[in-house]
């Protein structure tokens, strides 16, 4: 890494210009060129060097503790920790725990994106045709849990979902049935978490689907219309392959999302109970907390790994259709 | 905090302290980062379980020679102990005792409260039988912390989870078996609630859906709080029962020099002064914390109050958790298997087993 004084002072003189290029203009072009080159390195310096400190360093060492033994007791010398190859990657595997957030992250994703889209391109949907009064009004109320803080969110969603008088279970009391205790029971904890992660996040997929709609072509829309087709036909043979390239976007990003699937868990029920809402990112903060930094960047790399199968799989599909 | 340095202050007009307070959720992660970085504090308030891992990082100064150790409680001063070398000096402590419905133990011809287990169990059932009664006590179905409430069993059926020189675990000995069935046998009989809401101990008390729970002292302001004027009155507080003898859990803080201290001296005088009885009395009074030195109890604040007698009575015999630098990890295990005892009826002796070969796997840091 050079420092910024030496890489201003890189080059002093231009580069001449090429071969069959001498005339006076295009030399007066080149030297222009070269020093906008020049200022365009000195401005996006501060940048390169804040990216190559703050995320290039830091990933690198993070790949390199996770082939070694590092423990917080290493953490003064860095470089004296043994090279232990894949062993860090093998524990992962063979902790049952680590399987079990591996497994739940999965079932959090296959249910939590698919729902958290459709929601998003509904709710889109409606309000891009809409009540055009009330328009502003629903757009602030679903976008609101977006933007607010999830301890917050977590305490109010405790309190709905309490056990004996969550307003949950009161509304399913009038109706006669019996409410689980839905964060305390192992089988609806992780139901209740992907519920309360859907309704969190389809606020941003449905202002990036609205974006997306009014750039579709009412024109196609008129014709289709005059060839008698109906509204479902519209939306499925105009509409989607206008969004086409949103959908592509929506669909990587919220996957990236819910693989790193941590908040929801972290404050509602620390992964309990019986470690059926854990998930990988939170079992990977957990071992980065008892100070196992070797294991915790070889678990950490893991989901790196399947973040990176996940979107190549998605560009491809969408490519392909 | 500053109300105490005054005294200090006026006493060393050379010494500047400057207090920055912490929370708590993340002071851990701060020292861990400080003590890497080379920026600990001269001074800081340890957690009582953090001792044998900063000591691990070399980021403690042993506690020198001219400051008096020996008036503590036992308990406090084993959880600055670690390997037979005294770090620091305890700060404040805390102990768990059994919190329980004085109106509705009379009502179910309860007068006297139980010393052993089986009493604490039967009291319990016949709690659960008074008006509203729900559940009998309320006891933690595993997950984070109950370690807690399940380390006192052991020991005080003689169990223990590291043998004394604290370089092997002994979670698998027939000491602990009979006492986690023990604890188990309070959610198979249906005593207490193996899927609690959280947060609502406070309420359920005052209610009397759940008349009973073991906690420490921080507890009294919370129900009273939330039971309101009287309220006090309506319950009561008693030492942990026996088995062999009656243990409970010691936890508080500590406070500690760190390592390459530019101020090494003024650091061990300020500890000096903060440890003495009537600065600990002076901190009781501001937030209520339970002062770590014994001779501090015999001040009338802290001896008025009867319950706060039998936090005094208990903290004869409480004690800390191992002071090894895996503890927590090694916690999150038993809390893990706690919890398979509790909600789906594992063998405790299969629990304590594998919590075993976990505690094996990762060691005791050493």
């Amino acid at each position: 890494m050079t420092t910024p004084s030496a890489s201003a002072t890189a080059s002093p003189s231009p580069p001449g210009p090429g071969p069959g290029s001498s005339s006076a203009p295009a030399r007066r072009r080149g030297h222009r060129a070269a020093a906008e080159a020049r200022a365009g390195l000195l401005l996006s310096l501060p940048f390169v060097l804040l990216f190559a400190v703050f995320i290039a360093w830091p990933v690198l060492q993070s790949m390199f503790m996770s082939f070694t033994d590092m423990r917080i007791s290493d953490i003064r010398s860095p470089f004296a920790v043994d090279f232990v190859g894949l062993d860090n990657y093998i524990a992962a595997f063979e902790d049952p725990v680590f399987r079990r957030s591996a497994v739940n992250t999965g079932v959090f994703v296959l249910i939590g994106v698919p729902l958290t889209i459709t929601a998003g391109l509904a709710a889109a949907l409606a309000l891009d045709r809409g009540v055009t009064r009330l328009r502003g009004v629903f757009r602030v109320g679903f976008y609101t849990p977006v933007v607010t803080s999830i301890v917050a969110v977590a305490v109010v969603w405790r309190f709905l979902l309490r056990p004996d008088n969550g307003l949950v279970n009161t509304v399913l009391g009038w109706v006669g049935i019996d409410g689980p205790n839905w964060l305390g029971d192992e089988r609806t904890a992780l139901l209740s978490l992907i519920v309360m992660a859907v309704w969190r996040n389809f606020g941003t997929s449905m202002v990036i689907f609205l974006a997306g709609l009014q750039a579709v072509d009412q024109q196609l829309h008129e014709a289709a219309a005059l060839d008698g087709a109906s509204a479902w036909q519209r939306f499925l043979n105009v509409t989607l392959p206008s969004i086409r390239p949103t959908m592509l976007f929506v669909m990587v990003t919220t996957s990236i999302g819910y693989l790193q699937f941590f908040e929801e868990p972290f404050v509602m029920t620390q992964g309990g109970p019986l470690h059926a809402t854990i998930s990988a990112s939170m079992y990977t903060y957990n071992q980065f907390g008892f100070g196992n930094y070797g294991v915790a960047g070889a678990m950490a790399y893991l989901t790196f790994i399947v973040i990176g199968i996940v979107t190549l799989a998605q560009f491809r599909l969408m490519r392909e259709k | 905090m500053p109300e105490l340095l005054k005294g200090f202050e006026k006493d060393n007009p050379d010494v500047t302290v400057e207090v920055t307070p912490i929370p708590w959720d993340s002071a851990h992660d701060k020292f861990t980062s400080a003590i890497a970085a080379g920026t600990a504090p001269d001074v800081a308030q340890v957690g009582s379980t953090w001792m044998a891992e900063f000591v691990s990082l070399d980021a403690l100064e042993p506690t020198p020679e001219n400051i008096a150790t020996d008036d503590y409680f036992p308990g406090a001063l084993e959880s600055v102990t670690v390997e037979e070398t005294v770090y620091g000096v305890p700060w404040y402590v805390e102990t768990r005792v059994v919190f329980y419905r004085k109106d509705i133990a009379e009502e179910v011809g309860i007068t006297e409260p139980p010393t052993d287990w089986e009493g604490l169990f039967e009291m319990a059932r016949a709690m659960q039988g008074g008006p509203e009664g729900e559940w009998g006590i309320a006891l933690q179905p595993g997950g984070d912390g109950s370690w807690q409430t399940v380390l006192p069993l052991f020991w005080s059926n003689g169990g223990d989870v590291v043998t004394e020189a604290g370089d092997e675990f002994t979670f698998a000995s027939a000491e602990n078996e009979e006492a986690l069935a023990y604890y188990q046998s309070y959610f198979t009989e249906g005593v207490s609630d193996p899927a609690p809401p959280e947060g609502a101990t406070e309420q359920d008390f005052v209610s009397g859906a759940v008349p009973m729970f073991i906690s420490g002292p921080w507890m009294m302001a919370a129900v009273e709080s939330v039971g309101g004027e009287g309220f006090a009155d309506k319950y009561g507080v008693f030492v942990m029962p026996e088995k062999e003898t009656s243990a409970s859990f010691l936890g508080g803080a500590n406070i500690g020099v760190f390592q390459g201290s530019q101020n090494r001296d003024a650091a061990w005088k300020l500890i000096e002064h903060l440890s003495r009885p009537e600065v600990q009395v002076a901190w009781f009074e501001q937030v209520g914390d339970l002062p770590a030195l014994q001779s501090a109890w015999e001040d009338e604040a802290v001896a008025s109050n009867e319950k706060f007698e039998v936090f005094h009575t208990q903290l004869g015999n409480a004690f800390a958790p191992p002071t090894i630098a895996t503890w927590e990890q090694v916690a999150a295990k038993l809390d893990a298997q706690i919890e398979q005892v509790c909600k789906q009826d594992l063998d405790p002796a299969a629990a304590l087993e594998s919590v075993q070969s976990d505690a094996q796997g990762i060691g005791t840091g050493a």
